[in-house]
């Protein structure tokens, strides 16, 4: 059997001229128009379109596909717009996406209407024998906008191909073009000014080896600035939990800087900016605790027996209540004079062009020697600190611990264009092993804590459930229970992280030129 | 996939009618749907507009393979197929007869659509030989149309029993009421007590009707050429008690709509 084939249509073509040409050969009959909308989603950093699929929601339904294929892996019946996972209904199109979306919303992207104009070529039986669907794509609320794409699909029917044949002739001579156009989805976007794929909260910037180290600094904090900027804009709309935390890490990342690439700036200007970042990051601290808190409540549920899965309902629904409240106090605290002002002063600051005699030690270094000092040094003091962790394992060593791993987790990130990518990924990929251990021991000793905390906070009327209480008891004994496990897991994951043929790849990209 | 046949050992009881209006019904709910004419009388073909005729007859047709599924045409309808009669097939009671594992031919030769369609409906025709085992072989499903009158329940009957002494399950059979007259007192008693002699009654009727013996004029399924009639949605009832009964899961039918 022939596949459908797609026909480019040029600009002003008239389908009816060419529907009567045609009927001097062919019987045809045609059928009432079809106008459907299209609406298309992702989330904010592009997690669908990183993969190469496309959603995107038609009457009541949702579809996906991969780009340039019109082929639908799944769909599903939706009752309103989906914005989380957990709105799906459950079914193969839920369980593909739910590991992709995880926590982040869908935003509607881009809104697009279609009108298809179906036709059907008879032979002499009057019999259906090839069908033909005019086609015109135009973007949603911007009616005076051309069309996007118009084209002509030819639709063979199965056992008559002969007539195929024949009209992709008559088509030919027409002067139609087989289509072999981009998906229409870059067309959508493109026209309400999107770039799919544009945001990453992932460090993606290009240093060059013998740049100033002072000038390379400010090209990634100006980055992290960035990542600040947008997503504070959307901390507001509180659409989901990770714009506040991309702002989060970001401002983390711009403190780790401060502090780790020693001796580039005034030391004036980084003991201001380190404490005023500091400042910043404190504000929200209470709000991301709780955003965890809320984010694993299925998980604490099922950590729990099934008679008390519901008394811990009240503890969430206070967490709730909470969270509002904190949420206000951030976006207040963002639009604070005092917090604005540090932003601004900050971006002032990183657009000045670097003085030609330097401000400070390093300063005119070039970066790839910087860069290898500090993660050379960064990787044998975790080294060290592990040795000894292994000796004697304390809380607050793990602690300690996990906080320097993270710097050089960052210090890898910002230098990575500077090295060769396969070797830098491959130890980054190793760090983050340990640092899963590190942070999954951290987060449960803190979750275990603050629960403690709570149930003396949480209002008299709720204490006096001696269910929930119960409920939460439970808990803490289930979390102390993973936060063991969790600890005598790192002698191993240490023992991994350090191993021979790590330290000695490390040696290889990083020492070397430290010298 | 699911295997559907209606099938029947009397004449004229409304076979194909309710062949060709249950098929398109199912095509419409997104099912990727085949009904195969196996009358060489061809009507069903006849009603789909397509030239009875299969690639190297009927000798193709029972060696089964690459000729019997290019003999498949496309409809005017989405998602619906029909492979054609041909006039050959008249003969196929006496060639499967001489044949090896002669009352499993059938079965063999629908093997290859089984992976591309959701739901095969056999149009049959009128035998109680070893076509009919072929049939009750090859389905899972056989839906009897059933005139209440006292020949036709009697004919009916003779089934069941053929069906036991032959080993059938005859569980699968199932029946309803066609070309009801509601008029005739007859016709109203015979139908209770047919629903209470027999398993497998569908609570559901075809009334006798001039729409339905229109679509020799309109070549087309009766909810295509008078939606909204009568007889269009007696068929709709048929096909959903058909549906819930037989085919309980319903379809994950990808209508070729609303692509982007």
């Amino acid at each position: 059997m022939i596949n459908n084939q797609k026909f480019n249509l040029p600009d002003g073509h008239d389908e009816k001229q060419f529907i009567r040409e045609l009927a001097d050969k062919y019987a045809t009959a045609n059928e009432p128009a079809v106008v459907e909308r299209f609406t298309i989603y992702d989330t904010f950093d592009w997690r669908l379109f990183n993969r190469s699929f496309v959603l995107y929601a038609s009457a009541n339904r949702l579809f996906l596909r991969k780009l340039d294929n019109t082929d639908i892996i799944h769909s599903a019946r939706i009752s309103s717009p989906p914005v989380f996972i957990q709105d799906f209904p459950a079914g193969a199109l839920k369980k593909q996406l739910a590991p992709i979306l995880k926590m982040r919303a869908l935003l509607r992207l881009v809104e697009v209407q279609a009108r298809s104009t179906p036709y059907r070529i008879l032979n002499p039986d009057e019999k259906t024998v090839a069908r033909l669907v005019f086609e015109k794509f135009w973007p949603l609320r911007h009616k005076r906008r051309p069309a996007l794409t118009a084209h002509l699909w030819l639709r063979p029917v199965k056992g008559y191909n002969k007539y195929a044949r024949n009209l992709v002739k008559h088509f030919q001579a027409a002067g139609l073009s087989e289509s072999k156009q981009e998906d229409i989805f870059f067309k959508a976007l493109e026209l309400v000014n999107i770039k799919p794929g544009s945001y990453s909260a992932r460090v993606n910037i290009q240093l060059e080896p013998d740049m100033r180290a002072d000038k390379a600094t400010k090209i990634i904090l100006r980055f992290l600035l960035h990542v600040m900027r947008i997503n504070a804009a959307h901390i507001e709309k509180d659409l989901d939990t990770e714009f506040l935390h991309d702002f989060r890490v970001a401002i983390r990342r711009t403190r780790s800087a401060l502090g780790q690439i020693k001796n580039v700036f005034a030391a004036r200007t980084t003991d201001r900016f380190k404490k005023n970042f500091a400042s910043i990051g404190k504000l929200s601290n209470e709000l991301r605790d709780l955003d965890v808190y809320l984010l694993n409540e299925d998980h604490y549920k099922a950590l729990l027996p099934p008679v008390l899965r519901e008394e811990i309902d009240p503890l969430f629904d206070y967490l709730r209540k909470k969270r509002s409240k904190a949420l206000q106090k951030v976006i207040r605290g963002l639009k604070a004079k005092r917090n604005v002002k540090i932003l601004q002063d900050w971006e002032v600051f990183l657009n000045k062009a670097p003085q030609d005699s330097a401000t400070a030690h390093s300063a005119a270094f070039p970066v790839i020697d910087l860069a290898c000092k500090r993660i050379h040094k960064k990787y044998s003091n975790i080294v060290k600190a592990g040795h000894l962790i292994l000796k004697k394992t304390e809380d607050e060593r793990l602690h300690a611990l996990r906080i320097e791993c993270k710097k050089l987790r960052y210090l890898m990130e910002f230098f990575a264009s500077l090295f060769p990518r396969k070797k830098n990924d491959l130890l980054i990929a190793q760090l983050k092993k340990l640092q899963d251990n590190l942070g999954d021991f951290n987060d449960l000793s803190i979750q275990k804590e603050t629960l403690l905390n709570i149930s003396t906070q949480m209002p008299a009327t709720l204490q006096q459930t001696p269910k929930t209480l119960l409920a939460i008891g439970s808990l803490i004994g289930t979390l102390e229970k993973e936060r063991q496990i969790v600890k005598n897991a790192f002698a191993k994951t240490f023992t991994n992280f350090a191993s021979p043929e790590n330290q000695a790849l490390f040696r290889q990209l990083f020492v070397s030129r430290a010298k | 996939m699911t295997t559907l046949a209606i099938y029947s050992n009397k004449g004229g009881v409304g076979k194909t009618a309710a062949a060709v209006n249950l098929s398109y019904l199912a095509a419409q709910t997104g099912a990727k749907t085949l009904i195969c004419d196996l009358d060489p009388q061809s009507s069903a073909t006849y009603y789909f507009r397509v030239k009875p005729k299969l690639k190297s007859g009927a000798k193709g047709f029972i060696k089964g393979g690459k000729q019997v599924y290019k003999s498949v045409k496309g409809t005017d309808y989405e998602n619906l197929d029909l492979l054609p009669a041909d006039f050959s097939l008249r003969n196929l009671d006496v060639t499967f007869d001489r044949m090896r594992r002669s009352k499993k031919r059938l079965r063999r030769i629908l093997r290859p659509f089984r992976e591309e369609y959701d739901l095969i409906i056999l149009d049959c025709p009128v035998t109680i030989s070893v076509l009919a085992e072929n049939i009750l072989n090859a389905v899972d499903y056989a839906l009897v149309p059933l005139i209440p009158t006292t020949l036709s329940v009697r004919t009916y009957r003779q089934l069941l029993s053929f069906c036991k002494k032959k080993n059938h399950d005859v569980s699968k059979i199932y029946t309803f009421f066609s070309m009801v007259d509601r008029h005739k007192k007859m016709h109203l008693e015979l139908m209770v007590r047919a629903a209470r002699e027999f398993n497998g009654v569908l609570k559901s009727l075809v009334p006798y009707l001039a729409q339905i013996e229109k679509m020799g004029i309109y070549r087309a399924p009766v909810a295509v050429y008078a939606p909204g009639s009568l007889a269009a949605k007696s068929y709709q009832n048929l096909w959903s008690k058909v549906q819930k009964k037989i085919l309980p899961g319903g379809y994950n039918g990808k209508k070729s709509k609303n692509t982007l």
